[in-house]
């Protein structure tokens, strides 16, 4: 079979320096489910929006049916008959099924819509394709599977003969996810070629024909899926990076301050994100959580802090219950909190650093003179802490939007750690931030287990979990894979393993 | 960028955006007039040259002043009320009244009891508002647009049918208020009221309230970045539904201040809008209290220049309006201040380069 | 009391009476739907109607053409309503400042032109006024109660009734309308589909312009024959709370102005009726209650929607 596709020597340099790609090269082939996959972090985004034509390369070609290409916007992409379905769905609530499938290029009669014929055409690609659906459902009625069938019938709609789909079953429930596969099966038999962007190695097995893997922002191997395994994959997929290594004793666990027993949370879409969950984190000890993002981290960790209600089973914080304790009850108990997102949660870009600082302290009597917020301990809290964590800054009152993604960082983890927390969760506490800041970042939550505080740690890069962790679980889809006490002998294979859904421990064997 | 210099290059954008709505004016008067300098001189210079028109410019800065404030508490939490002409009214009603139904006592106790009046009545005016938008996620800008119709319909309707005066004839108003709850001149012969001084006060207070307090740093926290805000354990909803129930009391305290300052009794439809202007008194004042009180100077400046422009010359004060409005849109042109600070921060990174 | 304003409803007089007063409120609404539903909400149709008010008496007396007039009154809007798109897309001032200043500017650029033109604050009166014409339908106007019914009405009671169909059918039936509605509601989904968002914004603000000109040639050329300064008196408040009643379709907004147009009528009959008792602000209080009411119904009707699915 002829290549329909091929990316050759793609680089991509983003303004701020970022490389996301670094010379990938990947082919396709007509009639072909081509599974793309690699770590988060690993280009696949970056590679795809090149192919949509949302970014352009800055180095590299594109050969359409053997031609080079210029892909400057979707227009293009979409005249080449690319078509891609987006993580997030692109579709108008208020509108019906027929509605969202023809809109921006819709049928007319004259200069008015013509409603009867978009419904056919609707329906005419329902038969084609088998993707069911009622065309005059209101599509903010209709389930999230169902959404994703429209996402994919207004890829056809355009003439798409080749489908990008971008972790198309993050959001599905198991039947919907096995309900995708046959329609996908149907379109490759009708000469239709797919693009399956994924994390899930079962996935990749059960549906692909060829696997591409990236890592690192480079094309690593591109592999028959029937001639390979689940545990090859897995393989290159997780590097060998340098591990992060990081000087600490080896941890002296005491009294366990945060239990979880049972946890399971259901979204507001339904799906079940978080399914049985049960550990323990003791004082002294950091206790990371590895697992690709997306499988349930967000909302463990919104749980835990109170941002989420209305989950099932028990979360004991030094024997309190936390059920039902607002946000600020669960700061002052003395839960340490660095959220995963700087940028909107955890700090406030507008206001100055001090003001940053004192986000629980305002609150503290002592931060008070009579009805008066206390100016003179408030500036000498911000400059002492602006010491102590190297925040590189003109002043307190710079600011926090000013400074760099690293020192904005560190602004967080210094209030979250002065607070002395008798747990402090870390949730990506070094997400796309400078070296010099990870170390130091990494040895203030350290020295912060050393002086007896229980560590949560949540991280989407493994090497970090490795390197701080005492002990890890691994979260795939909602479940505590597996529980494993970190050593030299564990390696990133054995945990990459549990990650990709390769392995599972069975059930309870290892709830501490 | 630090704060200071932000707010430099704040004021420096704020200063180009008067001196353009400005030569506009002037343009169009250079247009229209006949005798076009003595039109600037009555509209920029006179309201300066005597006692009085300083005076009343003083006087006119006041309600702008109050409702300046309720707008700055709202926009600083986030919280997009346009509801102070209606809760201007209710304050000035629920002050009017103990002004004008309680005997004469001393002032010392019967005007606290006019303030705390009128601050009760346009707070709980703000809270029903705040507990829509709270709890119903009912648009606060349709509701409170809505709810000022209602309290002007409601206080004329007091004034027509229940509390009207029996010598007041075809315009309505209440009886006069009691001598102890009047606010006197500032000083004898200076035409300015003690309301100015109640105004000052109110500025600082808000002031103190936002920038130097508890619950001022949860507003305004809020305000920046709710969820940063909800992740820190602070309440939206309360500092929602607080937000412009403050609102609510200062404009309330603005009416009542008028009633007892300037008109001496409340009056069927005396605002004619005070409420909408503390909006643009606001904005001008980049929403900060202090600065409040220098806008709200301004724009008073620029009625009272109107008037003086309109007996003397062949110029309307509707001039002035028009300045307003080209003010209110220059000022608030994000575009222009975001290319200022962009070049600024373009300056000052392109510095750090080189020196890598 | 309550028996003439019963006789007057008999008489049709109440009817006649609602339909002048519905047009600006019908018209100034449909253009604050057509912002609505694009994501740029226009409060400033105030504004716009005072200018187009203005502008049509003007020109439509000095040139003894209430076509010519009418005209001139809505380019003078839409130009308005541009300069507006400019600001709130172009130079990102906040739409609802942006509808603001346009109150505000209406307000005084009317009554600068008219002390400029016809030395006066207050009110201008043409010598010469021309108005929209009334429509008389022959032999119809003959019949008693038909007659009063149908006939007689100003040309702009028509016409704004008309605009609702024609809104309708370019909303919901119209390869435009359809993308106008979907920049509204997800922008971002929108831009996926290369629908050019900007553009369709600009161009429903200038739609809000084209009504609310109507609106306003209609009350210094129909509703009267003269310009009086804020001569809208919030009517274009009035409007915006009509969108929201009329849960921000055409045809709801129809039954919305009637509804308001209804209370104004009430008013004004009972205003005029010797002896009356009851207080005419309850009953122009009345509209906005019930928009407070709609607007949480709403709000509490989209909130379930967006929790249970």
């Amino acid at each position: 079979m002829a290549d329909l596709l091929e990316m050759r020597n793609i680089h991509k340099v983003y303004p701020n320096g970022t490389k996301a790609n670094q010379g990938v090269s990947f082919s396709v082939r007509q009639g072909e489910i081509h599974a793309l996959v690699g770590e988060n972090g690993a280009g696949k985004s970056t590679l795809m929006k090149i192919l949509f034509g949302l970014e352009s390369p800055t180095e590299g070609d594109i050969f359409y049916r053997g031609d080079k290409v210029v892909l400057k916007s979707p227009k293009d992409a979409i005249k080449y008959e690319i078509g891609m379905v987006h993580q997030h769905f692109m579709l108008v609530p208020s509108f019906t099924v027929a509605q969202n499938i023809v809109l921006g290029s819709e049928p007319t009669k004259g200069v008015l819509s013509d409603h009867q014929k978009a419904i056919a055409e609707t329906q005419r690609l329902i038969q084609e394709f088998g993707l069911k659906v009622d065309p005059n459902a209101k599509v903010e009625n209709i389930s999230v599977g169902l959404k994703q069938r429209v996402e994919i019938l207004k890829v056809l709609y355009r003439g798409a003969r080749l489908i990008i789909l971008d972790e198309p079953t993050a959001v599905l429930t198991p039947q919907e996810t096995d309900e995708l596969f046959q329609s996908l099966k149907k379109l490759v038999s009708q000469g239709y070629t797919i693009i399956f962007i994924t994390h899930k190695l079962n996935e990749v097995m059960e549906i692909s024909d060829r696997i591409t893997v990236l890592r690192a922002g480079k094309t690593i191997s591109t592999l028959i899926t029937s001639e390979t395994s689940k545990e090859e994959i897995s393989r290159l997929m997780v590097g060998r990076d340098v591990l992060l290594r990081v000087e600490k004793q080896p941890a002296k666990p005491k009294e366990t301050v945060l239990s979880l027993d049972e946890v399971s949370y259901v979204s507001e879409t339904g799906k079940q994100v978080l399914n049985d969950i049960s550990f323990q984190v003791r004082a002294g000890e950091i206790f990371g959580i590895a697992g690709v993002e997306g499988n349930g981290q967000t909302e463990l960790i919104e749980v835990i802090t109170g941002f989420r209600k209305n989950f099932k089973g028990r979360i004991t914080f030094l024997s309190q219950d936390l059920a039902g304790k607002s946000i600020e009850e669960i700061r002052n108990i003395g839960i340490g909190h660095i959220p995963e997102d700087r940028q909107t949660r955890g700090a406030c870009l507008t206001s100055s650093i001090k003001e940053n600082l004192i986000l629980d302290l305002y609150r503290d009597k002592s931060f008070r003179r009579g009805l008066f917020l206390n100016q003179k301990k408030i500036n000498e809290h911000a400059d002492k802490l602006i010491q102590e964590f190297d925040i590189r800054t003109q002043s307190r009152d710079t600011l926090a939007g000013a400074l760099s993604g690293g020192n904005i960082q560190k602004i967080v983890v210094a209030r979250e750690i002065s607070k002395n927390p008798k747990l402090l969760i870390a949730a990506q506490p070094t997400r796309g931030v400078d070296i010099g800041s990870i170390e130091f970042i990494h040895k203030e939550i350290v020295k912060k287990r050393d002086e007896g505080a229980a560590v949560l740690l949540v991280s989407a890069e493994l090497s970090e979990v490795m390197s701080l962790s005492d002990r890890i679980g691994v979260l795939y889809n909602g479940e505590l894979a597996v529980i494993l006490e970190n050593s030299e002998s564990l390696t990133e294979e054995e945990i990459g393993f549990y990650m990709l859904g390769v392995k599972k421990q069975e059930k309870r064997a290892s709830a501490t | 960028m630090n704060q200071r210099s932000a707010v430099y290059l704040d004021l420096l954008g704020i200063l180009l955006a008067i001196v353009a709505a400005l030569v506009i004016g002037i343009f169009v008067i250079f247009l229209v007039s006949d005798e076009p300098v003595a039109a600037l001189q009555a509209l920029l210079i006179e309201p300066f040259t005597t006692l009085f028109s300083f005076g009343s410019i003083l006087n006119r800065m006041i309600p702008l002043v109050f409702t300046g404030l309720a707008i700055v508490v709202v926009f600083q939490s986030g919280v997009f009320s346009m509801g102070a002409e209606g809760q201007l009214y209710i304050g000035a009603l629920t002050g009017a009244l103990v002004a004008v139904y309680l005997p004469e006592m001393s002032p010392w106790i019967h005007i606290p009891l006019v303030v705390l009046a009128s601050l009760i009545g346009g707070a709980l005016y703000g809270f029903l508002p705040g507990v829509l938008k709270a709890y119903f996620k009912a648009d606060e800008i349709v509701s409170t647009l809505m709810f000022n119709f209602i309290a002007t319909l409601f206080v004329s309707y007091l004034l027509n049918y229940v509390f009207k005066a029996p010598d007041s004839g075809g315009f309505a108003r209440l009886p006069f208020v009691q001598e102890s709850a009047k606010l006197g001149p500032i000083f004898d012969g200076f035409p300015t009221h003690a309301g100015f001084l109640l105004a000052l006060l109110a500025a600082l207070a808000v002031y103190l309230l936002l920038y130097k307090t508890k619950t001022g740093y949860e507003l305004r926290t809020v305000g920046k970045n709710p969820l940063f805000a909800e992740y820190g354990g602070i309440k939206p909803k309360k500092v929602l539904i607080l937000s412009i129930a403050i609102s609510g009391a200062l404009a309330g305290l603005g009416g009542t201040v008028e009633v007892i300052g300037l008109h001496g009794t409340l009056k069927d439809n005396f605002s004619a809008g005070l409420g909408f202007d503390g909006i643009i008194v606001s904005l001008l004042a980049r929403n900060h209290p202090i600065a409040v009180l220098l806008s709200a100077f301004f724009y008073a400046y620029l009625q009272v220049g109107g008037q003086i422009m309109q007996a003397n010359s062949d110029v309307p004060r509707d001039l002035a309006i028009i300045i307003q409005a080209l003010l209110v849109i220059f000022v608030s042109s994000q575009a222009i201040f975001a290319y200022l600070k962009q070049r600024k921060l373009m300056s000052s990174r392109g510095g750090e380069r080189v020196a890598k | 009391m309550l028996s003439s304003l019963w006789e007057q409803t008999i008489n049709l007089t109440l009817f006649v009476i609602l339909l002048r007063m519905m047009p600006p409120i019908l018209l100034g609404a449909l253009g604050g739907l057509m912002t609505d539903r694009a994501g740029v909400i226009n409060i400033g149709i105030e504004g716009l109607m005072l200018v187009s008010a203005f502008t049509s008496v003007a020109a439509g007396s000095a040139t003894g053409s209430w076509i010519i007039g009418m005209a001139a009154g809505v380019l003078a809007a839409m130009i308005v309503s541009y300069a507006m798109a400019f600001f709130s897309l172009k130079m990102n001032v906040d739409i609802i400042v942006t509808g603001f200043a346009v109150n505000i500017f209406g307000a005084g650029i009317t009554v600068l032109m008219m002390s400029i033109l016809y030395d006066s604050h207050g009110s201008y009166v043409p010598e010469n006024p021309v108005s929209i014409p009334n429509v008389v339908i022959p032999f119809l106007d003959q019949i008693p109660f038909i007659g009063k019914l149908l006939s007689g009405h100003n040309l702009m009671v028509w016409v704004s009734i008309l605009a609702v169909v024609f809104c309708y059918y370019l909303l919901y039936h119209t390869p435009y309308g359809t993308h106008l509605r979907a920049t509204g509601e997800e922008p971002g989904a929108a831009r996926s589909l290369g629908i050019p968002v900007v553009r369709i914004q600009y161009s429903a603000l200038v739609w809000s312009g084209f009504f609310a000109g109507l609106a306003g040639s209609y009350l210094s050329m129909g509703m009267t024959s003269m310009f009086v300064r804020d001569m809208t008196a919030g009517t274009g408040f009035l409007a915006l709370a009509v969108v929201i009643f009329g849960n921000r379709n055409p045809f709801g907004i129809l039954a919305g102005s009637a509804v308001f147009a209804l209370a104004t009528a009430m008013t004004m009959i009972i205003e005029t009726t010797p002896g009356n008792v009851i207080p005419s602000q309850f009953i122009k209080m009345v509209p906005y209650i019930v928009t407070i009411v709609a607007l949480v119904v709403y709000a509490i009707r989209k909130h379930r929607k967006t929790l249970f699915t």
